[in-house]
């Protein structure tokens, strides 16, 4: 799989993933203020922001592996940024990634529109909720709460990855710096296998 | 002497563009000589030096036709890797040629890549390093050296690969002078040490006096005109009163006023508070003291940072500016009202800068390296950009390195050092004073030195 | 001995606490997490160098998210058996309910204070460097990593930078978290598009100096798996197993 990505694409990813790892930085505070006073549900909106990565990845680049790998890759760097959630953290990413990847993998690479895109957060939220749930220890909580935070995780992966990811892309796009990328190419209509 | 490097009738076009960037390019260089390949920016200089190191066409899918040899054979015959470490490349950008965290483990990157065996990596890392004479950087951070140094760094990791031919890539755009100088000093030097083939691709060859003993010029644009002094447009009417700024730490009690429609030059070292002085004067920074008038427009390096919609018409009239339309004619801008800003040249990013500062009623500019990595006709452009608005009144201080552009353009010269002011100055006053330019890594103008020469 | 977790092979210990953490995901009891936290606790005590005072500042935050989940869990338990043991107005809390809300704020403390001491007693490059050393990670992937660490500071001045010149335009800092959200993506645009042009001249850099991605055949910086790593090894399951059959030795 790797022997068909270039060293540009790889490199994209890893730098891609550090500038939402200031963003994230940003953010994480916010989240561990509020978790102190409302739970663990106190993260779940923003939760969305850790799958944009490998959406705006996917979108770009086109190639299958290109969510896990980069879900992936950003975590690795999270953690070398010092994030004090350390090691855990590539596990998650890991499977994270693998959430949006079957996505992409289900339409077989070939759709990239708004629609797989939120089902690719989606896919993140559910699959990064099955493994909260182990570590976490959600079993204990009611089904009601589990089902709600959820739910806000869902809405968060479809909206702030899937549509969020779209439009920076999309954003990006206009700007003329994706020349050389998939995501240029398609835009041409020449579609590409 | 053979030939190690040969295009033959080298034809080259970008996948998604009409018309090609090569055209039936022949030349060829022989083994230790020294050529650099002219040309203003978008020439097709850069495209050529990545053909001959390998990293294209199969980074960027383009479509090549003709022959480009290398050491008597088809470039497209060597596996991917093979050819770097015989042709080492050097580029321009100081901040992004690195992978790793030190300067050893960097030069180590490089032994592991041509699997040279453990044993003998301490050895071929002491040897570039004594031969570069960078020692005392063995186990320095990368990314906390300076611009000059990580350039040299660069050039050892490609030297440690022992190459016989040494590609550089602008490697003085991103230096200030003085470095750029003794870089070059340095260079030459070690070519004479290690006799290897050099090529390099520059756009202002100036500052290399004669390292080079012949040039491939690849010319496809107009000439720029050379820059010729301006006179001043200067009124005796207060337009910016700066007293007592500090800032927390750095800034020491700046105080100076310019007058309208004036233009001045901000210098000195690196690092001796420029940027953050301008900064400063538009309250980017908490300070304290007084700027009148205290709404100041400021073009960064990057013009784009200050970009926020989506074609040039709308960023023009964000800040509420009602003649958009007179602006964008005013300076030129109509027939790319429509497009995305960043989307246009560099030039014409600094363009939409200066109409979107103007359109919020900004009448003092102030301007950070607006020089920086710019070729001859870009120069140009920008010195007629300054210089109109300058005539219609606006005020304009810039912080520059290039003393050719300075002296054509400046009336004033504000000179920094270590964080306060050394004083200003009449421009012409600061060119002839050599001890005042050598205090503050300055070089003196060429064009005054050609003027003077006639007179004497 | 103090340097004994420094000096531990970054991917021996990743693996360790790893395992660590699947294990004590099992354990519902508030003692299991309880003495696995402890044992954290003295293991960084014994074998590492931690600034005690830098480690407090970064548990804080940890020790308000146990709050947390200490408090919903007494609130939105599912299992409500046992005898009342707490009562407040409406509120009463069961037994169940108050060992299941410790076991979830310890777990939360205990997860912590293990990603802590990897996070305090580990060299990034040393990590990335054993990842391609001991787990076989590509190179291309590994050295795409340590060229984003290295970007950090760069792209950190960009952010900056970026802010400061739109802040020049007008714009302003919202208080609301959600448009401080919104708001970012004026920064992020810039700041993707210049992580585009740098990944391509990183990629291209590499490239030029003989990196293909494949594998090395040698390496500078060779990182071992020593007889440090089988003792740690040891003491780190010693501590895991101590605790997870507290109840054979703890009694009350």
């Amino acid at each position: 799989m790797l022997n068909s990505w270039k060293l540009k694409e790889i490199v994209l990813m890893s730098l891609f993933a550090v500038v939402f790892g200031i963003v994230y930085l940003l953010f994480v505070h916010v989240g561990n203020i509020w978790a102190g006073f409302i739970g663990p549900i106190a993260y779940e909106w923003i939760f969305g922001i850790w799958f944009i990565v490998s959406i705006i990845c996917m979108y770009i680049i086109r190639k299958p592996g290109a969510a896990v790998v980069s879900e992936t890759i950003a975590a690795a760097i999270e953690v070398l940024l010092g994030n004090a959630v350390g090691p855990r953290l590539i596990l998650s990413g890991l499977i994270q990634g693998l959430g949006a990847e079957a996505v992409f993998a289900a339409t077989r690479y070939k759709r990239f529109d708004l629609w797989v895109l939120m089902l690719a957060g989606v896919g993140s939220s559910v699959f990064s909720f099955v493994y909260g749930y182990f570590l976490g220890g959600f079993a204990v909580y009611s089904p009601g709460y589990v089902a709600l935070m959820l739910g806000i995780r869902i809405l968060s992966g479809a909206m702030i990855a899937g549509l969020g990811g779209k439009a920076l892309s999309d954003g990006l796009l206009a700007t003329g710096s994706l020349r050389g990328y998939a995501i240029s190419r398609s835009k041409k209509g020449e579609v590409r296998a | 002497m053979h030939d190690v490097i040969q295009f033959e009738r080298v034809t080259f076009s970008y996948p998604d563009e009409e018309n090609p960037v090569l055209q039936e390019l022949s030349f060829s260089i022989s083994q230790g000589e020294r050529v650099v390949i002219t040309g203003p920016s978008g020439c097709g200089k850069t495209t050529l030096l990545y053909l001959c190191n390998r990293l294209y066409p199969e980074n960027c899918d383009g479509i090549l036709s003709g022959t480009v040899k290398l050491f008597g054979k088809d470039s497209l015959y060597f596996i991917p890797g093979e050819i770097n470490h015989r042709i080492a490349t050097v580029f321009q950008d100081p901040d992004s040629q690195f992978c790793m965290q030190t300067v050893e483990q960097e030069l180590a990157f490089t032994l592991e890549n041509l699997h040279v065996n453990r044993e003998e990596m301490d050895k071929r890392i002491s040897e570039v390093l004594a031969l570069t004479d960078l020692c005392e950087f063995r186990h320095a951070v990368i990314q906390s050296l300076s611009g000059g140094q990580k350039q040299r760094i660069a050039t050892a990791c490609a030297l440690i690969m022992e190459p016989e031919i040494l590609l550089l890539d602008e490697p003085i755009a991103h230096l200030d002078p003085y470095t750029a100088k003794k870089y070059i000093e340095w260079l030459d030097d070690l070519q004479h040490k290690r006799s290897i083939t050099i090529v390099a691709i520059e756009h202002r060859l100036d500052l290399w006096g004669n390292f080079f003993e012949r040039s491939i010029p690849l010319h496809k644009t107009e000439v720029a005109a050379p820059l010729e002094k301006r006179n001043s447009s200067k009124i005796e009417e207060i337009s910016l009163a700066v007293n007592k700024v500090r800032d927390k730490s750095f800034l020491k009690d700046i105080s100076f006023q310019l007058s309208r429609g004036e233009i001045t030059v901000l210098a000195g070292p690196n690092g001796s508070g420029k940027s953050t002085l301008m900064k400063t004067l538009c309250q980017l920074i908490p300070s304290s003291g007084t700027v009148q008038p205290d709404f100041l427009g400021y073009v960064p390096q990057s013009p784009e940072f200050l970009f926020l919609t989506k074609n040039v018409r709308d960023e023009i009239g964000y800040g509420g500016g009602s003649n958009i339309d007179e602006m964008l004619s005013r300076l030129k801008l109509e027939n790319i009202a429509d497009a995305h800003p960043f989307a246009i040249s560099h030039g014409q990013k600094r363009r939409v800068a200066i109409a979107a500062m103007l359109s919020d009623g900004r009448e003092v500019i102030l301007m950070d390296e607006p020089t920086s990595g710019q070729d001859a006709v870009a120069l140009s452009e920008l010195f007629q950009l300054i210089n109109e608005r300058a005539r219609e009144g606006t005020t304009f201080l810039i912080v520059t390195h290039d003393m050719e552009f300075a002296y054509c353009i400046a009336d004033t010269v504000l000179l920094m050092d270590g964080g306060s002011l050394t004083g200003k100055f009449p421009a012409k006053d600061v060119w002839s004073d050599e001890r005042l330019l050598q205090n503050h890594h300055l070089l003196p103008p060429k064009g005054l030195m050609r003027h003077e020469a006639c007179f004497a | 001995m103090k340097h004994a977790l420094h000096k531990m092979n970054p991917s021996v210990k990743f693996l360790l606490i790893t395992i660590c953490m699947f294990t004590m995901a099992f354990f519902f009891d508030p003692w299991t997490p309880f003495v696995f936290w402890i044992g954290i606790l003295v293991l960084q005590l014994l074998f590492s160098r931690i600034d005690w005072k830098k480690w407090l500042l970064f548990m804080l935050p940890f020790f308000v998210t146990a709050f947390g989940y200490f408090w919903t869990t007494l609130v939105f338990a599912e299992d409500q058996s046992g005898p009342v043991i707490w009562s407040i107005w409406n509120v009463h809390v069961t037994e169940t309910q108050l060992n299941h809300a410790l076991s979830l704020s310890f777990r939360v403390l205990a997860f912590s204070s293990l990603s802590l001491l990897f996070a305090l007693t580990t060299n990034p490059t040393t990590f990335i460097m054993s990842l391609m050393q001991q787990l076989k990670l590509s190179p291309k992937i590994a050295y795409g990593v340590m060229v984003g660490y290295q970007f950090l500071p760069v792209l950190k001045d960009e952010f900056m930078h970026i802010g400061q010149a739109q802040r020049l335009r007008g714009i302003t800092q919202e208080k609301n978290a959600f448009q401080r959200l919104l708001g970012t993506r004026r920064v992020l645009i810039p700041m993707l598009a210049g992580a585009v042009r740098k990944a391509e001249r990183a990629a291209f850099s590499m490239e030029a100096r003989g990196f293909t991605g494949e594998r090395r055949s040698s390496y500078f910086q060779v990182i071992k798996v020593g007889k440090i790593d089988t003792a740690l090894a040891v003491v780190f399951l010693l501590v895991l197993v101590l605790s997870c059959t507290n109840r054979l030795w703890l009694d009350f």
